[in-house]
């Protein structure tokens, strides 16, 4: 079987490694972090499946996405035991000032004719309180997607290693790449040739896209054992998008800024003030919960928001996942996969 | 359309926009190509900003910069905001916000003149952001502001111009200064009544970068001001309370008439 060569083990490169195994392919895998190391963008993520939330990707990302929904299903199967796939969906809501944000997000629902037709729910107090009982403290009213879903990265990222290092996939950690072209990738010490190389590298392969820029995001997990939340929850805001992403045992992810700038540095004073506002503005239980982590990174973003791919003979690129790299990857993936094909002639 | 003035520079369009809020970089691009402005509004507080991605970007288009000190609640945060923007876009021009309440994001009055007042003796052109009070607007002119951006409403509501009077009362008593409604339009007519009033131009934001379709509206909105200054150019008719044919009765049979 031909050998892939795979730049970055972030999760678009993890999860590309993770079919080329299953189909057969001889897989090796380089990136400039340690294997449990982690740096990259996927570790900050939320890991929410949400496209039908997600209102500001384009109606061709909306499809992607869409299209990523489904394969998370298999993907998640062939990770049984390891990866839980949450399929608890996600209420939109509004505190009564704001109610104008939630006007405006129905409106833009109902503009894109296929958004609409995902049929968010109007749930009324009684519907509410019937959902998510914490949640009818603080809001009258909210919109209920059923469809939406999560992941926790961080076990996906843990999963796919475990999976892959049983398949015998050659991880050369603590590698970044110096250059890569067709067919050949260098580290500092040594030069790899393969019957394809890929690089799925975010942030890292900037310079072999034009108009690349990395936009910061920033998100704190707590831990709440006061707040009992199944679901996701965004919290609709005149200048903010908030979300609150459960995770096992009372842990919460609270997310996201987004800040044009290049930045890693950890989290601003400002952000970590707007964030946990909103979760306590959301359920008063977060006050006495604990601040577990603070994290910044930057999401690998190209002009038009939409992840694109480079496609020539020894050589397959894709970047641009910007805020969706969870749930596109699956998708990208794949598509990725179909260009082999031409890229190995 | 004639040309204008804006501070130092000539121009030929009177609408200004910000650079926030839009779903993608080339949305923004684009929008801005469409509004036909020539001068961008950017935001520097919370952004570590120079020689990135996104400033070249912006850079590519040729407009002016107008950087802004959104998200200052004092003097001298903006004061100090003032000083980078400066240094990294080389320009003396300056927004100066400085918001009193965080919610409607309303001018503190008190620390916006404190804040121009120190920056024009620093050689800034200031572009205060301010309410429609006309004693804050001639306090800001007795500091050497030329030019003045009252609000139509608070940002991001869309209302439009909540107080026509006070807008008016300012372009009668300010009749040589730049004036600029910033802030608060919702519509492309929002727009249109603003130049109708006299101004000399606007400024927004969400009601572009927020709509379904970006570009088309910044291009209703360069319809909307084009279409305003016509009309405050020619002269508006002034409004009746009767209705005044504009044929001639005379000849109509007098059982016709009233």
């Amino acid at each position: 079987m031909p050998s892939i060569g795979i730049a970055g083990a972030g999760i678009l490169g993890r999860v590309l490694a993770w079919r080329l195994v299953q189909a057969g392919f001889k897989v090796s895998l380089f990136d400039s972090d340690s294997k449990h190391g982690n740096q990259g963008a996927v570790w900050t993520a939320a890991g929410m499946l949400t496209p039908h939330t997600e209102l500001e990707a384009s109606n061709a990302v909306f499809e992607l996405e869409l299209s990523a929904l489904s394969r998370w299903t298999s993907l998640a199967e062939s990770l049984t035991g390891l990866v839980t796939l949450n399929r608890g969906g996600c209420l939109v809501v509004a505190h009564p000032q704001d109610t104008a944000s939630l006007a405006q997000f129905n409106q833009v629902l109902q503009h894109h004719a296929a958004r609409a037709s995902a049929q968010a729910e109007h749930l009324d107090y009684a519907a509410l309180k019937d959902l998510q009982p914490e949640l009818a403290e603080r809001f009258r009213k909210a919109l209920w997607f059923p469809q939406e879903q999560w992941v926790n990265p961080h076990e996906v990222m843990h999963a796919l290693a475990t999976k892959l290092l049983e398949a015998g996939v050659e991880w050369h950690e603590s590698s970044p790449i110096t250059t890569l072209s067709a067919y050949t990738l260098q580290t500092p010490h040594h030069t790899y040739t393969f019957d394809c190389v890929v690089d799925t590298r975010g942030l890292g392969a900037k310079e072999a896209w034009q108009g690349f820029r990395g936009v910061r995001g920033e998100v704190i997990e707590v831990f709440a054992p006061e707040v009992e939340l199944n679901c996701l929850v965004r919290l609709l805001h005149p200048r903010y998008a908030l979300y609150i992403v459960p995770r096992p045992h009372h842990h919460y992810v609270i997310g996201a800024t987004q800040i044009e700038s290049e930045d890693s540095s950890p989290i601003s004073v400002r952000s970590a003030l707007e964030l946990l506002s909103a979760a306590y503005s959301i359920h008063s239980g977060f006050a006495e919960a604990r601040i577990v982590a603070l994290r910044t990174n930057c999401r690998p973003t190209l002009p038009d928001h939409a992840p694109h791919l480079q496609v020539e003979r020894g050589l397959l690129r894709a970047n641009g996942l910007y805020r969706h790299g969870i749930l596109l990857s699956p998708e990208i993936a794949y598509q990725l996969e179909q260009q082999l094909e031409y890229a190995l002639c | 359309m004639s040309t204008w003035q804006l501070a130092d520079q000539t121009l030929n369009s009177r609408l200004l926009i910000g650079t926030a809020l839009y779903p993608a970089l080339t949305t923004m691009q684009d929008s801005i190509v469409a509004s036909g402005a020539e001068v961008v509004t950017v935001s520097l507080r919370r952004q570590n900003t120079a020689g990135q991605a996104f400033w070249s970007e912006l850079k590519a288009l040729k407009r002016l910069i107008l950087p802004n000190t959104a998200g200052c609640y004092s003097a001298k945060e903006a004061i100090t905001t003032a000083h980078m923007a400066r240094e990294v876009f080389g320009t003396h021009w300056i927004k100066l916000e400085v918001i009193g309440d965080d919610y409607t994001l309303q001018p503190d009055p008190f620390g916006l003149v404190e804040a121009a007042t120190a920056l024009i003796k620093e050689g800034f052109e200031v572009f205060p952001y301010c309410t429609d009070d006309l004693v804050l607007c001639q306090r800001l002119v007795d500091a050497g502001c030329r030019i003045l951006m009252p609000w139509g409403a608070p940002i991001g509501t869309g209302k439009g111009l909540i107080n026509p009077y006070a807008l008016k009362t300012l372009r009668a008593r300010f009749p040589d200064l730049t004036l600029i409604v910033d802030a608060g339009l919702g519509a492309p007519s929002h727009a249109a009544q603003a130049m109708e009033l006299g101004f000399d131009g606007v400024l927004l934001n969400t009601a572009i970068a927020k709509a379904h379709h970006p570009i088309q509206m910044a291009q209703g909105f360069n319809y909307a001001v084009q279409a305003g200054r016509a009309g405050f150019e020619a002269g508006l008719m002034p409004e009746q309370d009767l209705a005044q044919p504009s044929t001639p009765i005379l000849g109509t049979p007098f059982w016709l008439g009233h």
